[in-house]
């Protein structure tokens, strides 16, 4: 067997292992790789950073266990960012397993900076139908969410005095990993003029790019790469995506090597064949 | 009877809703004219009309108006003609590959509802693969991700059956509910993929992260795998893992093709219209941008 | 660590190589793994739901606030569950005609103005060669046409037509090609999280 026929045969098992490799020895080994930040990320940031003490803030927690690793350190960089600003949250999830990972960086969070719930930020909790809800939201908050997540009526709660709707928000910030992103443009942007700024999936992200030059979002972070950036700008002490960066260098170099070696072996055996 | 064939004067007052009185014409063109209101209203929530978008509304009705015309002309049997999609035959050859491996064919219908074009996009071609299955007598699987898409796909299945003449070979269990979770469906089906091991994957619809790791097990059980989405985001996993992928609007082209059905037939080319109006639209605004005359591209400004 | 702690994440770590190991070739661990996250996927909906939907929206609004109008949708989505008889089947068409009723509604208005006439405005930008911006705005607006021209499909790609057909099919490779490489991002993404939980685990547990 030709050396290009055993490349276009690799076993690719081999592809797997060397590929958890990649991964798991750069984990022990400590270097650090610089990261560069973009526009599309700073200007979420800027806008962050342009609002004032007591300004509120909805947080779409749009994202299950699966794209976690890639939304989680967004999430929690900007709500501490927010936090730390005296920023107050709207937290919402319309992601079957959102409420979990919403209930999880809530209480952290709360704790962390001493938040009270129902004064400083309000957990909305799930409801199915995205689209609808975020509809429904624009023209109040309590057609789709009576209670918050803990089963306390909303009315109850003083950060819901005299709240009503996308009007009493200064934007979205929606972490998403899927569909949702595009009810979050086309409902809450689109209908109801509710800026938006999206923390996406690495799948996700090219997708979205045309709507920052239509300006129907403020902003994007993508993927890890996204949070890393997030982190740079905003000084975070606990940087899990910046870390993880290091990682993507190494897994991105062997993943090129391989596209190379694949298509060598493919046009050598397809000049063969010819 | 058909709702193709009511006519007026069984329902009167359809008359008045498609040629409404005069008065009600003015009013309304009162109601868009007006620039005192179009300007005093602040609380958009609290009226009905919103001013600031009658653009949009004119580029609506304008769209429905060249839907409508198309869907009216293919109804009355005019000629329309559409480019055959190379998809279709991929979408032959894989079948036929499942009859002669006598093996089953796997469909995926996306993980998005009914609410979804493409969903019912998918249904259409479901409708069209059982009707091919059943003539070769091939187990035709098909695993659903919404609870809504379920009597739909059954409905289409058997209906495709029915319309093979092999109604008897039609197996309501081999139509099933997985998972509303992305992953957990994602999971369900790669479990039939490894299982089954069907000949011919089709994934038609509404996909998202799991595209890949379905493609990707299909590529890695040897089957033929034929997609389409208009999910710009996930054709590149498509293209890399599959025989054969259907791009975006094609999907919906496709549908039309199989099914012949005057509406779809008639939506396409009235949006094959439309996208011809789109592309002067965008040149000839791009062009006087250049010479700096803005006017013309403020008219397609929303507020 | 605790116990419950070594006990859980222990749990959460065979689980996770359960799940890699159909990456040699499908095995007993590895349908364990599958079925217990589509059951669970399924049991976890079906509460979240029941609490988050069924109470605040059916029950409180009816029993506790004698709102009965809400009583309308809720025997709409009752009449979904006549799928399951042979005989009454038909009836759930008026559910679902309601809801794709409903989702057209909402969605036809929505995506004329997000995802044609406000890209449409944003693409009509000044082109040209004199400069960088210029000529981006150029690539985009002659990206965009030839694309469209790509899926005009009331004509053969033949000819010159076929050729621009053509550049707009490569345009959108480009894009996928974009597309792929976020998407290795991202999965790479997951598989660091994995690993770096399996590490802080082992860590924990052996102590080095």
């Amino acid at each position: 067997m030709a050396f290009y026929e055993k490349l276009m045969t690799m076993d690719r098992r081999v592809v797997y292992i060397t590929m958890a490799l990649a991964v798991a020895i750069p984990l022990f080994v400590p270097f650090q790789v610089p990261i560069h930040t973009t526009s599309e990320v700073k200007s979420v940031y800027d806008f962050i950073e342009s609002l004032k003490p007591g300004d509120r803030l909805l947080i779409a927690i749009d994202y299950d266990p699966n794209a976690m690793a890639e939304l989680h350190p967004m999430a929690l960089t900007i709500c501490r960012q927010c936090f730390a600003k005296g920023i107050k949250l709207f937290f919402v999830t319309l992601s079957q397993n959102g409420p979990g990972m919403a209930e999880q960086l809530v209480s952290r969070l709360s704790k962390e900076f001493n938040k009270k719930n129902g004064v400083d930020y309000i957990y909305l909790g799930y409801k199915p139908y995205p689209g609808l809800v975020i509809l429904s939201m624009g023209q109040n908050f309590r057609i789709s969410f009576p209670m918050d997540y803990y089963g306390t009526p909303v009315d109850s709660m003083p950060i819901m005095q005299g709240i009503r709707n996308y009007d009493d928000m200064k934007a979205v910030i929606a972490f998403e990993a899927g569909w949702v992103a595009d009810s979050w443009i086309g409902d809450a942007n689109g209908r109801y003029k509710l800026p938006v700024a999206l923390g996406l999936t690495g799948v996700m992200t090219a997708d979205y790019y045309p709507y920052i030059q239509s300006k129907q979002i403020i902003g994007l972070m993508g993927g890890l790469k996204g949070a890393a950036e997030y982190e740079t700008l905003a000084k975070a002490k606990d940087r899990i995506a910046s870390r993880g960066m290091k990682v993507q260098t190494i897994t991105h170099i062997v993943v090129i090597l391989f596209i190379i070696v694949g298509n060598i072996g493919f046009f050598m055996s397809r000049r063969k064949k010819l | 009877m058909s709702l193709n064939v009511v006519k007026f004067p069984v329902f009167p007052h359809l008359k008045k809703i498609i040629f409404p009185p005069r008065w009600l014409i003015l009013f309304f063109l009162f109601l868009i004219l007006n620039p005192v209101s179009s300007y005093a209203q602040e609380d958009l929530s609290s009226s009905w009309f919103n001013y600031h978008r009658v653009n949009m509304l004119v580029f609506l009705i304008f769209f429905f108006a060249v839907i409508v015309i198309f869907i009216e002309r293919a109804k009355v049997g005019k000629s329309l003609f559409i480019r055959r999609i190379a998809g279709l035959d991929a979408i032959e050859e894989a079948v036929g590959r499942a009859t002669e491996m006598g093996k089953p064919v796997l469909y995926i219908s996306g993980i998005e509802d009914v609410d979804n074009i493409q969903t019912v996009a998918s249904m259409i071609i479901l409708g069209n693969v059982a009707k091919m299955v059943a003539g070769y007598e091939t187990p035709l699987y098909v695993p659903v991700c919404m609870p809504f898409v379920v009597p739909i796909a059954e409905e289409r299945v058997k209906e495709g059956y029915a319309a093979a003449g092999k109604p008897e070979a039609y197996n309501r269990d081999n139509v099933r509910y997985i998972s509303s979770e992305q992953f957990a469906y994602a999971a369900g089906v790669n479990g039939i993929m490894m299982r089954e091991k069907p000949a011919a994957n089709l994934m038609f619809g509404s996909f998202y992260a799991e595209s890949l790791l379905m493609a990707e097990t299909g590529l890695a059980t040897g089957a033929i795998q034929v997609a389409g989405t208009a999910n710009i985001h996930q054709l590149p996993f498509f293209i890399v893992a599959c025989d054969y992928t259907i791009i975006g609007e094609e999907l919906f082209a496709t549908s039309a093709y199989l099914s012949k059905e005057p509406k779809l037939l008639g939506s396409l080319k009235g949006s094959d219209l439309a996208k011809a109006i789109i592309m002067i639209i965008l040149a000839v605004g791009a062009l006087l941008d250049t010479l700096g005359i803005t006017h013309f591209a403020s008219w397609f400004y929303i507020e | 660590m605790g116990t419950g702690e070594i006990l859980w994440n222990g749990l959460a770590l065979f689980l996770t190589l359960s799940i890699f190991s159909i990456l040699y070739k499908d095995n007993p661990f590895y349908k364990i793994a599958e079925h217990l996250v589509v059951g669970v996927s399924a049991g976890y909906f079906a509460i979240i739901l029941y609490y988050n939907s069924f109470i605040p929206k059916v029950w409180v609004p009816v029993v506790h606030e004698s709102k009965f109008l809400y009583i309308l949708p809720t025997i709409l989505g009752v009449l979904m569950w006549t799928r399951f008889s042979r005989k009454w089947s038909w009836v759930s068409r008026y559910p679902i005609a309601a809801y794709m009723g409903i989702g057209m509604g909402v969605a036809i208005p929505v995506t004329m103005q997000a995802y044609i006439l406000v890209p449409l405005y944003a693409t009509m930008q000044p082109i040209g060669f004199t400069s960088m911006a210029l000529f981006n705005n150029l690539l985009v607006a002659a990206g965009v046409l030839c694309a469209l021209v790509y899926f005009f499909f009331s004509k053969e790609h033949t000819g010159a037509f076929g050729g621009v057909a053509k550049v707009g099919i490569w345009t959108l490779m480009v894009g996928f090609g974009a597309g792929f490489g976020l998407t290795v991002m991202g999965r790479v993404s997951l598989l660091i999280e994995r690993f770096t939980f399996m590490r802080d685990y082992l860590q924990k547990l052996f102590g080095f």
